[in-house]
């Protein structure tokens, strides 16, 4: 099949699943009592109603962005990086702890440092998922799951204990940075367009690094069959390290955006359940590059919509995780309904 | 059973598997069904087990005709079929395995009844081991008792002999021969080994490009057969007369070597190689050729002992050190071990050959495809490949400055045709001077190609003779355990 072919085929897969998972929607926000299409209309307005909300939106986006292009690199050696939330996490973590020693602010390489300092912490995060992976034989579902709760109880122990804000513990996050240390944001927004400039440069190494470079074959190699690889001299425990590091640094950097760029200090919810948001996303992109910014933009736009919900419609806004959720597993479905019907039509 | 084909026609799009077959199959006869890969055996069996339906024509059981055959209503007809990949159950343990389907029995009398139809055939399968564990002839053999205890009156077997011993072979011969007679069951044996169905069968179809070419009655000509499957042009004759001659020197030495497989270990190997020779392994599955392959090849763990490639020690070194100093081993399961079923024809050469290091000695994709006559094109995955073309794929990837090449069953599953291609390239490999380590079931492409035989039972090294000094009987007899030997 030509890749035009295919490319159009993962489209209206999608198409068909927008469609079953607007109907499910519909069918709950009607049983719920809500008015289905104003209900829908507030989701999207209040996500491109105007320049500010689109601008919020985009501010969702990157850190989206960042992680589903980090996924693409563990899913093509066939890995699920369920780690990817904790290792969000400990790319602020080690931003918040890079930026501590300068309460009185500092200049913009400073910044840079911290940033670089989120990369390791979300790279070392990952490593160690992969190594559990690779040396104990501990599938890497299961140590991200487990590491996921270490880095949120990190988290919370340094918001209570060491980083704590003085007189005032509480779930509101460390004592916000000095406002030099702050990522500059488009004129009169708070969106830097540092962020979006990493961003996109994210998705297009990724691109580069699955397409373009033997590198990345090798991954795909060691996802297709794990044995050839090894008997093909490509080091598939070798790949594994690497694609879990670059994935985690890649998760890392959106973490220390969240803080430098977004909360100006460490929260417990410093991740907002973006690495599992991004699994989401690169499952209903099938994993293809060029549908990731796309759907992360939907996402973002559902993200940011929902916090209208309450406040006009008295709904809770976890109706957007709802029709995220709703969405990828129609898309699940599309896919078994079309190998189902292939295989009725070849019987014939 | 009497089974009736009716004027079959199968298409695959554009592809006709199967162009009016008309067969009639009585019960109490053996029946062997001989064709190249992609004669239309599989289709004309899997319709007969209600696989597949035909594009046109009818198949009758004692006359009548079930409409809408699917296999569960194949199997409640007694229509039973032996695949060569086993359809068994990897989770399972062995009894559990073999009483699905079957009759609702509790543990200890599936038990006995496995150990009774079991020791008929003298398979030794342990009911408690996990089907996983298990090689393919073993998963074979269970399936295959499995069957019989459904109680098939049809049973269509797809290349049995894969695998098992040559004594096993008689064992199993002589039951088919039986089955067929006291009770009167229809047997098809598929496959493409001449001697298996001269010696086994009473009838012959053969199938050639999806059309029944020839009926032949027992006692057959070879030549007539290998004329029907092949075509007037094909001569029979192997290749053996192009072995080339072993050079001087022993460039591999094996120094009371123990290896530790997944398995089991294989104690003190001794062993030397010399450039160009070919040793042919023999042994039933298990019983440790594939441990000394991998050995060999830098995948299994050497507990003791010297392993000396051209001067240089390589016990206990990772395996990228064995495939530097030139080593290269091809699994058997071509698809499931050695290629990466849905990259390209281009990502595999691509892979196989770093550009940085030498690449430009190896070949270019698009020289590889045509040199090795590979019907692909760059963008074709290896998944959407017959196994010839797989083999062919794998062989393209072998570097040139390959010196050991270790092959586990290098021509399994190929047709007589594409069998020689492998072989051609093989002998001419060992003409430049590359040594060659293959395991076979298929003894008589032992006795063809080697300098030297390898003969393992019991995952021991029994004999290691000269080929002119041991005949395929003797090896038949080594690999079952008869008979003394060095």
């Amino acid at each position: 099949m030509s890749y035009a072919a295919k490319f159009s085929l993962s489209l209206g897969r999608l198409a068909a699943a927008v469609f079953l998972s607007v109907v499910f929607t519909t069918f709950i926000l009607l049983v719920s009592g809500a008015p289905p299409l104003h209900t829908f209309a507030i989701l999207f307005g209040g996500g491109i109603g105007s320049a500010a909300k689109l601008f919020q939106t985009i501010a969702v986006w990157i850190p989206l962005v960042l992680c589903s292009s980090a996924l693409l690199l563990t899913f093509a050696p066939g890995l699920w990086n369920i780690g990817i939330e904790g290792q969000i996490i400990l790319g602020a973590i080690f931003a918040t702890g890079f930026l501590r020693p300068f309460p009185a602010g500092a200049s913009p390489l400073v910044l840079a440092g911290a940033l670089i300092a989120g990369m390791i912490g979300g790279a070392l995060w990952a490593y160690i998922a992969a190594v559990l992976r690779t040396w104990g034989r501990v599938h890497e579902i299961f140590g991200g799951l487990g590491l996921n709760f270490v880095a949120l109880g990190l988290t919370l122990w340094l918001i209570f204990g060491p980083w704590r804000r003085p007189g005032v513990a509480s779930m509101s996050g460390t004592e916000p940075l000095h406002p030099s240390l702050w990522l500059k944001g488009f004129k009169g927004f708070s969106l830097s367009p540092v962020s979006l400039v990493l961003a996109l440069l994210a998705i297009f190494l990724v691109i580069y690094l699955l397409r373009s470079t033997r590198w990345g074959l090798s991954l795909k190699a060691v996802g297709q069959n794990p044995g050839a690889a090894l008997l093909f001299g490509l080091k598939p425990n070798k790949r594994i390290l690497e694609a879990m590091a670059l994935c985690g640094a890649l998760a890392g950097l959106a973490g220390a955006l969240q803080v430098v760029g977004v909360y100006h200090r460490l929260l417990p919810a410093i991740s907002s359940n973006y690495g599992y948001t991004a699994l989401l996303v690169t499952m209903l992109a099938s994993f293809r590059p060029n549908l990731i910014p796309p759907i992360c933009f939907f996402f973002a736009v559902l993200n940011v919509g929902s916090i209208q919900l309450p406040l006009q419609l008295k709904l809770d806004s976890s109706l957007s995780g709802v029709i995220q959720g709703v969405l990828v597993l129609s898309v699940f479905l599309v896919h078994g309904l079309e190998e189902r019907w292939q295989l009725l039509r070849r019987k014939k | 059973m009497r089974v009736e084909f009716q004027d079959i026609h199968k298409n695959y799009g554009r592809v006709r598997a199967n162009v009016g077959i008309n067969l009639v199959l009585e019960p109490g006869r053996i029946y062997g069904l001989l064709g190249e890969n992609g004669a239309g055996k599989s289709t004309l069996m899997k319709t007969l087990a209600g696989h597949t339906q035909p594009s046109r024509g009818r198949v009758l059981f004692n006359g009548k005709d079930p409409e809408g055959l699917n296999p569960s209503r194949a199997l409640a007809m007694g229509v039973g079929m032996l695949y060569q990949d086993p359809r068994d159950f990897p989770a399972l343990e062995v009894w559990e395995n073999f009483r699905l389907g079957g009759r609702q029995r509790d543990k200890k009398r599936t038990l006995s009844r496995l150990q009774e139809l079991g020791a008929r055939f003298h398979f030794r399968l342990s009911p408690e081991e996990k089907v996983s564990e298990l090689t393919v002839g073993e998963r074979q053999q269970l399936e295959l008792l499995r069957l019989l205890d459904l109680g098939v009156k049809v049973l269509i077997l797809d290349e049995p002999t894969t695998g098992i011993s040559v004594t096993q072979k008689e064992m199993l011969f002589a039951t088919i021969r039986q089955l067929a007679r006291d009770r009167g069951r229809t047997i098809i044996f598929v496959s493409h080994k001449l001697t298996e169905v001269e010696e086994l069968c009473q009838e012959v179809v053969v199938l050639r490009q999806g059309r029944l070419l020839a009926q032949l009655q027992s006692p057959f000509q070879s030549e007539d057969l290998l004329k029907f499957m092949f075509g007037a042009e094909h001569d029979g004759t192997a290749e053996s007369s192009e072995r080339s001659q072993p050079g001087k020197g022993e460039f591999v030495q094996l120094e009371d070597v123990q290896l530790l497989g997944d398995k089991y270990t294989l104690p003190d190997i001794s062993l030397q190689i010399r450039p160009g020779e070919i040793l042919g392994l023999a042994g039933l599955e298990g019983s440790g050729q594939e441990l000394l392959l991998r050995g060999l090849a830098g995948l299994a763990r050497v507990l003791k002992g010297r392993l000396v490639f051209d001067g240089e020690e390589l016990q206990g070194r990772p395996y990228l050190k064995f495939r530097q100093a030139g080593i290269h081993f091809l699994p058997a399961a071509r698809l499931e071990q050695g290629l990466f079923p849905d990259l390209s024809l281009n990502e595999h050469f691509h892979l196989a050959f770093p550009p940085q290091n030498g690449g430009r000695d190896n070949l270019l994709p698009e020289e590889g495809i045509k040199e090795f006559s590979i019907q692909g094109q760059l963008s074709t995955t290896a998944r959407a490949l017959s196994g010839g073309n797989q083999q062919r794929l794998l062989l393209a990837l072998i570097p040139a400055q390959t010196r050991l090449l270790l092959l586990e069953h290098p021509t399994r599953g190929l047709d007589h045709g594409a069998g020689q291609q492998v072989w051609s390239h093989l002998l001419r490999r060992c003409r430049q001077s590359a040594a060659l380590l293959f395991s076979s079931a298929d003894l008589d492409e032992i006795k063809a190609h080697s300098h030297r035989v390898l003969i393992f039972y019991n995952r021991q090294l029994v004999a290691d003779r000269p080929n002119h000094a041991i005949s395929v009987e003797e090896m038949g007899r080594l690999m079952a355990g008869q008979g003394r030997a060095v």
